[in-house]
């Protein structure tokens, strides 16, 4: 005991004294969670209220109070004057496309990162890492010019590949580290039983790679629904707006639609709050795992 | 057999390598091609100005102002985020009833986008009646219930708040992960040995969580280097550039102003920023990690 109260010398409190602080600093615990929690569920509750109010009711008495009744008269507008169905339709031809292709292109080359090292695959490796690190902005204006320049501005393409190539970091990452984890003399097996490495790859390492894709999956899908950097940049024509962008550009042009822009938010959310529902164990993992992504 | 192993590593990995250096390597080697020319983004023609562009970057005081608030993001960043997250994770490490619940509703803003989590904060921040405003004055602090996001004292700071709001979350369940990695063993001899909980979070937890630490701040400085959605959307770097960060003030000298090649040499120096960081942070994370083992 001489040693350890050399390590941890003023530890020698007495029970009571020690007792009520316990219960103090229990008190103070319970009453900052609390007040975080109405600092987390406040701006929630704000939306859906407001999305639920007509705007005469919001310019009486403002948003953050409840609503007196339910009307669903936002969300019908939304969805057939503000081309919500276009919207949403975009986001889901550019995230499903895209998150499909960058999960593909992260398998193939983690398998070669892992399985097939080479001289120079671990400079190589880097070389793909790189992609994490640096603000997206800076390359916007070469692949402005570049997708002007092959005839695909202002359609779905240039998220399309930008959200593919940028995907390729992370998913090679996430890919390799996950396929370093299954043994070399599974891959060695297959091999000398005359399979090729495409048939190892495919047949043998992806059936027990479910939750990697998986985590990869809701990662990519919820980073990709929820950009609006590039096609703010890509596209300028209502027709290839996605979600996010119409949500922008309402912000701007009915700056006082409030009930309308609340219920917009709210149907832009849903594809990410049901992956946060039904997914967020992987969800979590992605994140820890490939938290540089952001 | 070692050739069939060549073949087999350049089909694999053709495909992935060629369009990550078509779209992302020869756009960042082009940006300094750029950064030397008066390019503005329409005109086919441009000329060679050399590095009148660097020049006019390093005399511009909205570039020195937007690097000052990229500096006051990352404080920030590691005050609000990292702090609180860390404070958080170990709160909810301690079974406390109803954690899984507190654990969905720090973490579920994470899954929003920053278009929607600006657009609520706008409503919070609002003059008159915003959420923050109604309260004030509620209480009778109506001296204190300012335009917050038009004032050029608060605009970044709000912003910063909002942010945070979202991250606070990714901090926490990365802090979770490396909490639940330590074995209880320790924490239980550490309290054997008649340590306080604050000594042992000194003394044993800390220390055990720096894996977790590493990639919270890594994290944290990245994101800040980033920092644009939540700007964008909500102040667009006004009032007065009062909350440019770098990346706000290079989008908006390329793509409202056209200034591309201004814009690319901002660029340039972000990135060159961006590499110089990422370098020292993982030198001293090296060096931390050898004095470990």
């Amino acid at each position: 005991m001489t040693k350890s109260n050399q390590i941890f010398p003023s530890a020698k409190d007495e029970g009571i004294k020690e007792r009520i602080s316990e219960r103090t600093v229990n008190i103070l615990i319970y009453l900052t969670l609390t007040i975080l929690v109405f600092i987390y569920i406040l701006p929630g509750l704000g939306v859906i209220m407001t999305s639920v109010k007509l705007d005469s009711e919001i310019a009486r008495e403002g948003l953050w109070t409840f609503p007196k009744q339910i009307h669903w008269d936002n969300y019908r507008e939304i969805w057939t004057e503000a081309h919500v169905d276009v919207y949403m339709r975009n986001s889901f031809l550019v995230t499903i496309p895209a998150v499909a292709l960058s999960i593909t292109l992260g398998v193939l080359l983690g398998y070669v990162f892992s399985k097939l090292p080479f001289r120079g695959s671990e400079a190589l490796f880097v070389f793909v890492l790189a992609g994490l690190f640096f603000p997206p902005q800076i390359v916007l204006i070469p692949l402005f010019r570049f997708y002007n320049a092959i005839g695909v501005y202002d359609t779905l393409w240039p998220m399309i590949i930008t959200h593919v190539a940028f995907g390729v970091s992370i998913c090679t990452l996430i890919m390799r580290n996950f396929f370093a984890s299954i043994p070399m003399a599974i891959r060695e097996a297959a091999i000398v039983d005359g399979a090729n490495e495409w048939q190892v790859l495919t047949r043998v390492i992806l059936p027990v790679s479910l939750p990697a894709l998986a985590v990869l999956a809701t990662l990519q899908f919820t980073w990709i629904w929820n950009d609006f950097l590039y096609p703010i940049i890509f596209t300028q024509s209502d027709d290839m707006r996605t979600i996010m962008v119409g949500l922008i550009t309402m912000k701007g042009q009915y700056s006082v639609a409030y009930g309308a822009q609340g219920a917009m938010a709210i149907v832009a959310s849903i594809p990410t709050l049901m992956i946060f529902v039904f997914f967020q164990r992987y969800f979590i993992r992605g994140l820890t795992l490939g938290a540089v992504k952001g | 057999m070692a050739r069939e192993r060549r073949k087999w590593i350049i089909l694999l990995s053709i495909l992935p390598l060629t369009i990550y250096t078509i779209i992302v390597i020869i756009p960042l080697l082009s940006s300094f091609f750029y950064s030397f020319t008066n390019w503005n983004g329409f005109n086919p023609e441009y000329k060679f100005v050399g590095f009148s562009n660097y020049l006019k970057v390093f005399q511009d005081r909205y570039f020195e102002l937007a690097i000052k608030n990229t500096l006051i993001w990352m404080v920030a960043a590691f005050v609000l985020p990292v702090v609180t997250g860390l404070a958080i994770a170990l709160v909810l490490h301690e079974r406390i009833r109803f954690a899984n619940f507190y654990k969905s509703l720090f973490f579920l803003p994470i899954c929003l986008s920053l278009a929607v989590i600006g657009q609520v904060w706008i409503w919070i921040y609002q003059p008159d009646w915003g959420l923050i405003n109604t309260v004030l004055r509620s209480v009778g602090l109506e001296q204190l219930a300012i335009a917050w996001l038009a004032n050029k004292n608060t605009a970044l700071y709000s912003v910063i708040v909002a942010w945070s709001w979202q991250q606070v979350g990714l901090a926490m369940v990365i802090f979770l992960a490396g909490l639940t990695s330590i074995p209880e063993e320790l924490t239980e001899a550490a309290q054997i040995d008649g340590a306080s909980y604050w000594q042992s979070l000194r003394y044993v937890i800390i220390p055990l969580l720096s894996p977790a630490t590493t990639v919270v701040i890594a994290l944290s400085i990245i994101n800040s280097l980033k920092s644009f959605d939540v700007v964008y959307m909500m102040t667009g770097g006004g009032p007065f550039h009062s909350s440019d960060t770098l990346a706000m003030f290079m989008f908006n000298e390329s793509f409202k102003k056209y200034f591309m090649g201004y814009g690319s040499a901002i660029a340039v120096v972000l990135f060159l920023i961006a590499m110089v960081i990422i370098a020292f942070y993982f030198r001293q994370v090296r060096q931390l990690e050898q004095l470990y083992d």
